[in-house]
């Protein structure tokens, strides 16, 4: 396997990003990435009655926050293999989009970050940063995440999608299990 | 450039593939990453109670039990750190983590006296515990994670790629892999950048983490002799050789504030503190 040189590839991803965060995986690359086995997906997005929203706050320990959930129902032929839900959470520094793959028994089956974007925005001051990127008119569009960079900091903690695991565990038992 | 990201070990890890590798190449890649992971998830989760730190810190004083190799590795680094830094690196300090509503309830009545040993390891991993303590493996076990992640792409056959665990990263391959580091006063933004090339490196600070609990701040990082809470609005990162002892090292240098520590030069490390 040959090496890559990174600063190309990382300013070729970048021109078609966002300023602020990362893209790990587009919905459809999701699909594939959970449900590999899988020959179609189709929309199963769930509306969740009164009494399904009680009962998903009872078992989850958690507001159920939402009554319109974005699902699909990954296929293999007509075998079903499970379902596939989409969700973001909001934290004190963070915005997350993600999405849960659910096993037809409704356990958890895999659980992928699409998404990362720091909500206060994100600058980068240093001018050793910057200097590498001089001349390079595709820079221009910057981008941090899509490959350029990764950030070492404090551990940020990732509660916020620990409980938006737990509650589409919980919505998973009360409307998707077979 | 391939990359995704899961949450494991309490915090968003992120593996990032440079290899041009095709797309069933990179998905047993990032399946054996992940899986990885997920194992040293597993046995060290303070929150689950199946866990190996769950299990230790279920028994009863003088009581014997047996170990994965994984969790048997981190405990003897663990105690070895805590040896060589003279208390300063403490995994023996849970609950204070508990008491501050970092980490729940044990339903153990535990000290954190970091005077005498906690635990004993043999070489096939049976633990004696020799104190009522709680331990958490959340100082030194993403570093360990971060490096069974990387040992698992390299069997792979995967020539180079980055591994972060929350800000604990290791990279390999030809090209140095950038990495910018917070300015812990101001957390959304960039205050360096290093290049990291075939090694480890760390950061600690308590800027995500500081909370008032009763009238009191407090952050997860607690003093290993006093067992107060750092509040500085300072980070130390650290350089090494591999994952865990960068992470476990960004403890002794944020908790002595000696970035030119001696005993960094034992274990091949530099520091800095921002």
């Amino acid at each position: 396997m040959k090496p890559i040189n990174m600063t190309v590839l990382a300013l070729a991803a970048g021109a078609a990003s966002n300023a602020f965060g990362t893209q790990y995986l587009t919905v459809e690359q999701a699909q594939q990435a959970m449900f590999p086995d899988a020959s179609g997906f189709k929309d199963a997005s769930l509306q969740l009655s009164a009494e399904q929203m009680k009962q998903v706050e009872k078992l989850s320990g958690l507001p159920a926050r939402s009554v319109a959930w974005r699902v699909f129902a990954a296929y293999k032929g007509d075998t079903q293999l499970g379902y596939m839900v989409l969700d973001d959470v909001v934290g004190k520094f963070e915005l997350i989009s993600y999405a849960v793959a659910v096993n037809p028994d409704a356990s958890i089956k895999q659980i992928e970050i699409l998404t990362y974007r720091e909500s206060h925005g994100f600058e980068i001051k240093s001018p050793a940063w910057r200097k590498q990127f001089v001349g390079k008119t595709a820079a221009a569009g910057l981008a941090i995440g899509d490959g350029i960079a990764s950030i070492s900091g404090a551990t940020l903690s990732c509660t916020h999608v620990t409980d938006g695991v737990r509650r589409i565990a919980a919505i998973a038992q009360v409307a998707l299990k077979k | 450039m391939k990359r995704r990201a899961q949450p494991w070990l309490g915090t968003l890890v992120e593996v990032t593939l440079a290899d041009a590798l095709y797309e069933t190449a990179a998905a047993s890649a990032f399946d054996a990453a992940f899986g990885a992971i997920a194992e040293v998830h597993r046995l060290m989760s303070f929150h689950d109670a199946a866990s190996d730190v769950s299990r230790i810190n279920q028994m009863a004083v003088d009581s014997v039990l047996q170990v994965d190799g994984h969790t048997a590795a981190v405990l003897r680094a663990a105690l070895d750190m805590s040896t060589a830094t003279g208390g300063l690196f403490n995994i023996a300090c849970a609950s204070k983590l508990v008491q501050w509503d970092y980490l729940p309830g044990a339903g153990v009545d535990a000290n954190t006296d970091a005077g005498r040993p906690t635990l004993h390891v043999d070489e096939a991993g049976n633990v004696r515990k020799l104190a009522p303590v709680l331990i958490d493996l959340g100082g030194i076990a993403k570093g360990y994670a971060v490096d069974v992640a990387i040992a698992a792409l390299q069997r792979q056959g995967v020539a180079a790629a980055c591994v972060n665990a929350g800000g604990d990263l290791r990279a390999f391959g030809e090209s140095p892999f950038p990495v910018m580091v917070r300015d812990p006063r101001s957390p959304g933004q960039i205050a360096c950048q290093i290049d990291l090339d075939n090694a480890a490196m760390a950061t600690s600070g308590s800027y995500f983490s500081q909370k008032t609990v009763r009238g009191q701040l407090r952050s997860a990082l607690v003093h290993g002799i006093d067992g107060s809470a750092l509040v500085d609005s300072v980070s130390a990162t650290v350089l090494a050789p591999d994952c865990m002892t960068a992470d476990a090292l960004t403890k002794l240098v944020l908790l002595s504030n000696d970035p030119r520590h001696p005993l960094l030069q034992r274990f091949g490390a530099t520091a800095f503190i921002i």
